[in-house]
């Protein structure tokens, strides 16, 4: 076993421990050193003990240690047996009320012994949750000390965890079985230190790889990489571990091409691991590939064949920069965004007064953005300080342009607008807490919501940090501005609609709007800080109505912290998302480049390398840290091009690999070293359908425009009325209403087989009439069957000639007989006659001459047409229009066949195109 | 695989997904080795038929009448005697009095939402809507606890369903029939029952075509669990589309004209035949929903807002009774009654007080729900209303104590937790068990 960095902290044991123990003792820990103070195990290792714990340093951890205070125990909403603790203990205050109060208080202070925190656990008296501990051991005796000690609380002046520092840092094993022993070591912002690994929760993210015990042993397992986190109060450290898949690892790697930054960093991370990245992927597959991931779309038949025979030595990279251009690129990544920022027609009700415009507006709004490729801190500003009033307009001017947007006469667009707001009109976002949760997942792609009700189990936000990022929102509002109240009545009044209020008065807009009048319009907001309770109060008499509904008239937070950042001064800000704003943009800020360029990541390799990607915790350390540093740096340096970010990753070699991986990648998923099959994504699976049954012409118009193409549909959610309802909901679209990545379901189900090959809307896209494949075909057979019509009219007119001729010999032996008779007159006529007559023989037998091939060529209709289009050839393009390949040799024989052997060839064609799309290699990228 | 993390603590692998529809374990060759054997109408312990009659049926004309409360409440309706002796239900419910001893009448169902979308989700699911966090329906949380068999999805709705699978995702999502079945015609579900002129000989040529075809991951399904799920599930989509016993489940043409003809002929009727079809065959919730009358006064639903009475006798309560009626009639001598929990249920009650247009408007004080089948005890009323049918008195049940006891009665634990897509653990019910009304 290798450990890269040497621990030299070996557990103290006998008399030394006690000594130490002894020392410990003394009051505030008297160890500036660096040397911690020794682990509790050992200090509390003897009976006559006299340290006393600290209820947030010992006691609370130990409770985690012990279980108490988990979901299933005392951590439970309700508790359990009368008796709560805060869930993972971090509420101090709450878990040292439930133990000293009420009318038998868990500890006792009189006969400490007595205690039923010391009972229970050790099963002196019945204990649903069984023996915790040993009446002997150590944690007894922390529980007693504590309790002799008079059982106190957390004080105010208690220093805060600094950091927890864990050794060794990183863990390499060589065979499965070896162990290696964590120690963990916190560090208080007063200066002490003490080895706090017998009160340490540890966790391994995969314990097929490594697993951990109770007490911080590693124990290596399978062959791969992962992680193993130790939790203490709010600290959460996450160790690698590894062991090499195969003996070509570190130096004994095998030389292997790294073209680009991408290549060489995810190359580093597999040369430790000994796994070796695929080969290259074929032409075929990188131009299917990088079309479905880049644009939602498939290459056309031609697209695929005259990619194929370019021998460009940078036509991959052209082609990326090609399809970066297309409209199908904008709108696939509109809505991408749209997905990420919660875009639902369910969240959008009411809005605005038009049904399903809000969530238009929205996707317009976006799609203008990338199609310009404006920055995307650019675009996301426009979203964070979004008001519905822009540039100082008064609610008259802003309520008029909105009508004139939604007039139908207008021309305007809403993606005009410098801002989209509906972002905070969502009714799933009305409190603030709700905003704060939104605005962490959509622009910091993490999760906080564990930390509404109980500290985060997998990292570092507590209650109050929650608590605190929340008061960033709580001065933004939607609905009618308290301040322009008086505005909107006007306006009421003016329409004749006033005592109306809700659906009954939204009803009566819309004829108005269609009138082109204005009307009024609800608006995202900020309200004024209000400053303290005086202020409050004087408001409230002002404006009853308005503190009435609007939070009670209490003072709006004077500060909010930022996740992990500083705490801002809110009452200095008009908008509190200024600041915001401005920590979302510092280069230093850890989450926001950062999880947009691993969710751009995770759409081109299956996975993010933190993974899922919405989820950037500290117990959830990326796949490979160096890889998206760099890639964070690298595109913030980059002015935050998002299409600088997608010709980056498509045109690493790591992104083009094959998927066919090799033995010491083919269990692989998290370290890019072959490309991994995934299904498509629910709007491009339905459009691959249709585009693999569409004729030659409209696939092309598929690839110029994305009009009616399910990658274009704007919103989401079950009240959106557009686009293929039935098949998004069963392959999984984002609905947008969860402030989560899993919103979108890429896994396969049976219902999603089902509809592929047996659901009406399928077959009936392969037989559709006007412009789909088959109706292609059965039309160039109908225009055969004319070709052979005119043939044989053409043939009958040959006929002709042959009676020409006979006339003509008819005519000729008349002349020879008149001549001989001598009747001149009438051997004039003859003669001319013979001359139109051979003159029009000549030209027919001219003509049929020309002809003759193709009257030959066209068989006589006995059967109905079935040979009639070269059946290799239409096996050929059906490969083509669904799997953007050329078949293989047996593939092209086994198709031919079943064409050959239909008693119709369109019927032969119709089974083979079914066939292919219901294979595993259409509805997968790969 | 990935580990998904929760809230409370708890990893959890995802486990391979080919279950998605049957988490029960039943694998494709035992569906098949069960087909062969004749043994897949087999049905299991637990099922539920979940009527809704969408709009808010009016409990004091039907299952809580106040006959001697002031006219302007009381209505035009007189009660009639039941087979329970001393339980009294409306007169245009003659055939449900007659199987009264099979259900029992909840008179004191009480929530506050007085909105349909609202009062739907709440009594679909037994929690109380939220904005920012969609519950799944109950066939939603019994598909995911229960699973089912193989060949048949577990969920099935007709027409359609107010039932969402919320944070369950899609996987529990309920197939919607889409359409309800017609006396003597044969019926068939969205991709289930063949294609109009495909022959099962067609469907084999073109199985073997792709089979021959679909050769390219050949050899590398196992290391890849989506390339393996697709297999499967290929397997099993042939099984169901190609099995007769799964389309035969949803063919109610099959029954014979005289006792399809018992449930009326009406969309609703051939709906419940339908239903306890599919819930013979292996299906583990069923939801009928009403289905509107076309032409018919209130658009044909129970939301009787004018002329409450006329739509009531006229329209709605003769095609109730029969169906229902029929229902229950039929479950019980197939001895299913036991084992298939049937709730029928509507958003809300009426206003007591008659409006001007001789209508009800919308009341969730108070709502008539009947509770039949799997151990609930039959022939009795639980709840009473005061004078005028406006407000509980006696054993009021809130929605979600309905929903705990639904989902005890098929099953579901009393303290099952479920997990949002975040892995927040969300308890399956806020409610508790009603033992009384157990058996």
């Amino acid at each position: 076993m290798r450990i890269e960095r040497t621990s030299t902290q070996p557990h103290f044991s006998g008399l030394s421990a006690l000594l130490i123990a002894l020392m410990a003792a003394v009051p505030a820990m008297a160890q500036e050193a660096d040397e911690p103070a020794a682990p509790i195990d050992a200090r509390f290792a003897a009976a006559d003990v006299e340290e006393t714990p600290a209820f947030r340093r010992h006691v609370v951890p130990l409770f985690g240690k012990l279980g108490c205070n988990g979901r299933a125990c005392h951590g439970s909403f309700q508790g359990q047996g009368g008796f709560r603790l805060s869930l993972f203990g971090y509420d101090f205050a709450m878990d040292h009320e439930s133990l000293t109060s009420g009318d038998d208080p868990r500890a006792d202070l009189e006969f400490p012994e007595d205690s039923l925190m010391l009972m229970k656990p050790t099963l002196a008296i019945p204990h649903e949750g069984g023996r915790r501990m040993e009446a002997d051991g150590w944690e007894y005796r922390v529980l007693l000390r504590w309790i002799q000690d008079g059982a106190k609380g957390v004080g105010k002046q208690h220093p805060n965890l600094e950091r927890l520092e864990v050794t060794p840092d990183e863990l390499v094993f060589a065979a499965a079985g070896e162990t290696a022993q964590l120690q963990a070591v916190a560090v208080w912002s007063d200066g002490t230190r003490e080895d706090v690994t017998p009160l340490c929760r540890f966790q391994t993210n995969n314990e097929q790889v490594a697993d951990v015990s109770p007490d911080g042993l590693i124990t290596a397992g399978q062959p791969g990489d992962t992680h193993v986190v130790a939790f203490y109060d709010a600290g959460v450290v996450a160790i690698p571990v590894l062991r090499p898949v195969s003996d070509s690892f570190g130096p004994n790697y095998p030389a292997v091409p790294a073209p680009t930054p991408i290549d060489e960093l995810v190359v580093e991370k597999l040369r430790k691991l000994g796994v070796v990245q695929s080969e290259t992927c074929t032409d075929a597959e990188f131009l299917r590939r990088a079309s479905l991931d880049i644009t939602g779309t498939l290459p056309t038949a031609t697209e695929v064949e005259q990619f194929l025979e370019d021998s460009t030595s940078d036509k991959r990279q052209q082609k990326i920069d090609e399809l970066l251009e297309r409209p199908s690129h904008v709108a696939w990544w509109t809505t991408r965004l749209c997905d990420i920022t919660g875009n639902s027609d369910d969240g959008l009700v009411n809005v605005t007064p038009i049904r399903g415009k809000a969530s238009q507006d929205w996707y317009d709004w976006i799609y203008r953005r990338v199609e310009q490729n404006v920055p995307y801190d650019e675009l996301v500003e426009g979203i964070v300080l979004a008001t519905g009033r822009e540039d100082g307009q008064s609610y008259l001017e802003y309520t008029t342009q909105m009508s004139d947007l939604y007039s139908p006469d207008s021309n305007a667009s809403y993606s005009d607008r410098n801002t989209m707001p509906h972002f905070w009109a969502r009714r799933n976002v009305r409190q603030p807490a709700d905003k704060a949760l939104s605005f962490a997942y959509t622009f910091l792609g993490i999760r906080i919501q564990c930390a509404q009700c109980h500290k985060h189990p997998f990292d570092q936000w507590t209650q109050d940090d929650y608590k605190q990022f929340t008061n960033f929102f709580t001065r933004v509002g939607f609905g009618r501005n308290p301040a322009s109240k008086n505005e909107y009545a006007a306006l009421i009044d003016e329409l004749g609609m006033k005592g109306k209020r809700g659906n009954d008065l939204r009803r009566q807009l819309i004829p108005l709007l269609k009138e082109n009048k204005v009307v009024p319009f609800d608006e995202v907001y900020v309200t004024p800080p209000r400053k303290n309770k005086k202020a409050a109060e004087r408001g409230k008499r002002q404006n009853k109505q308005t503190a009435k509904n609007r939070r009670g008239g209490r003072p709006t937070p004077a500060t909010g912290r930022l996740l992990g950042g500083a705490e801002v001064a809110l009452n200095d800000y008009d908008d509190p998302r200024v600041a915001l704003m401005e920590w979302l943009r510092d280069e230093q800020n850890p989450f926001f480049a950062r999880a947009f360029v691993n969710r751009v990541w995770a759409a081109y390799f299956n996975v993010g390398i933190v993974e899922p990607p919405d989820d950037l915790s500290l117990a959830n350390p990326p796949s490979n840290q160096r890889l998206l540093d760099h890639l964070t740096k690298e595109f913030i340096a980059h002015g935050f091009d998002m299409k600088w970010l997608h010709r980056e990753i498509a045109n690493s070699r790591t992104y083009q690999l094959s998927w066919q991986p090799n033995e010491t990648n083919r269990l692989d998923e998290r370290n890019f070293s072959h490309a991994v099959p995934r299904r498509l994504p629910a709007e491009v699976a339905y459009d691959v359908l249709q585009q693999a049954t569409a004729s030659d012409e409209q696939a092309a118009a598929m690839q110029k425009t994305v009009a009616g193409r399910a990658i274009a549909v704007a919103g989401a959610g079950r009240r959106n009325r557009r686009g293929p309802g039935y098949a998004m909901l069963i392959f999984g679209k984002s609905d947008r209403a969860n402030n989560c990545d899993c919103d979108r379901s890429n896994e396969s189900s049976l219902l999603q087989t089902i509809f592929l090959r047996n659901d009406q809307e399928t077959l009936a896209m392969i037989d559709r009439k006007n412009d789909g494949w088959l109706a292609q075909l059965l039309g160039e057979l109908q225009d055969e069957k004319q070709a052979r019509k005119q043939a044989r009219e053409r043939a009958a007119k040959a006929g002709d000639v042959a009676a020409d001729r006979k006339r003509l010999e008819k005519l000729q032996t008349n002349l020879s007989r008149l001549q001989k008779a001598g009747e001149d007159k009438k051997v004039a006529q003859v003669q001319k006659r013979i001359a139109q007559l051979r003159k029009r023989v000549d030209r027919l037998t001219e003509q049929s001459r020309k002809r003759q091939p193709e009257i030959e060529a066209a068989p006589e209709p006995t059967q109905p047409a079935v040979v009639a289009l070269n059946s290799a050839e239409l096996v050929r393009q059906a490969y083509l229009r669904t799997l953007s390949r050329p078949p293989q040799a047996e593939e092209l024989a086994r198709a031919k066949q079943h064409i050959e052997d239909a008693e119709a060839t369109t019927d032969g064609v119709r089974d083979l195109l079914w066939a292919l799309m219901n294979t595993k290699e259409f509805i997968v990228n790969h | 695989m990935a580990v998904h993390r929760t809230c409370d603590g708890i990893k959890r692998r995802d486990l391979l997904k080919v279950g998605a529809v049957g988490a029960t374990g039943l694998t494709l060759q035992n569906f098949l080795r069960w087909s062969e054997a004749g043994q897949t109408s087999h049905r299991r312990a637990e099922a539920a038929i979940f009527i809704n009659l969408t709009g808010g049926p009016s409990h004091m004309d039907t299952f809580d009448l106040k006959p001697n409360s002031p006219d302007e409440y009381r209505g035009e309706f007189s009660p009639i005697a039941t087979n329970v002796p001393g339980i009294e239900i409306s007169e245009h419910l003659p055939k449900l009095a007659q199987c009264l001893d099979k259900f029992t009448i909840l008179r004191g169902v009480t929530h506050s939402l007085g909105a349909h979308a609202l009062g739907q989700q709440y009594v679909n699911t037994g929690s109380r809507p939220l904005p920012s966090l969609e519950y799944p329906g109950y066939g939603s949380v019994v598909a995911k606890e229960l699973g089912g068999p193989a060949h048949l999805p577990p969920f099935v709705a007709i027409p359609n369903t107010n039932q969402k699978a919320g944070f369950l995702g899609v996987k529990y999502a309920p197939l919607r029939t889409g359409s309800t079945p017609k006396p003597g015609q044969s019926f068939g579900v969205r991709g289930i029952a063949l294609s109009r002129g495909l022959t099962q000989g067609e469907v084999e040529r073109r199985s073997h075509l792709l089979q021959d075809l679909d050769r390219t991951f050949h050899g590398y399904e196992a290391d890849n669990q989506l390339l393996d799920g697709l297999d499967r599930f290929g397997q099993q989509a042939h099984a169901i589309i190609s099995s007769k016993r799964a389309r035969e489940a949803f063919d109610v043409s099959r029954e014979s004209p005289e006792f399809a003809s018992m449930f009326g002929a009406t969309p609703f009727g051939q709906s419940c035949l339908l239903a306890r079809r599919l819930v013979e065959a292996g299906v583990v919730l069923v939801q009928v929903t009403w289905t509107r009358i076309d032409g018919a006064m209130n658009n044909g639903t129970w939301d009787t807002h004018k002329q409450n009475a006329t739509s009531l006798k006229e329209h709605l309560m003769p095609r109730l009774d029969r169906a229902y009626s029929a229902l229950l009639e039929d479950l019980s001598q197939r001895g299913l009654l036991d084992e298939t929990l049937v709730v029928w249920t509507g958003e809300f009650g009426r206003t007591p007080r008659i409006n001007g247009d001789a209508g009800r408007d919308h009341w969730p004080h108070t709502q008539s729900i009947l509770l039949g089948g799997a151990g609930i005890s039959g022939g009795t009323v639980y709840g009473a209303t005061d004078r005028h049918a406006a407000f509980p008195v006696a054993d009021p049940v809130p929605p979600p104590d309905l929903g705990q006891t639904i989902l005890h009665a098929v099953g579901v634990p009393e303290d099952r937790e479920l997990q949002d897509p975040q892995g927040r653990p969300i308890p399956a019910s806020y409610g508790s068990v009603n033992g009384q009304l157990l058996a």
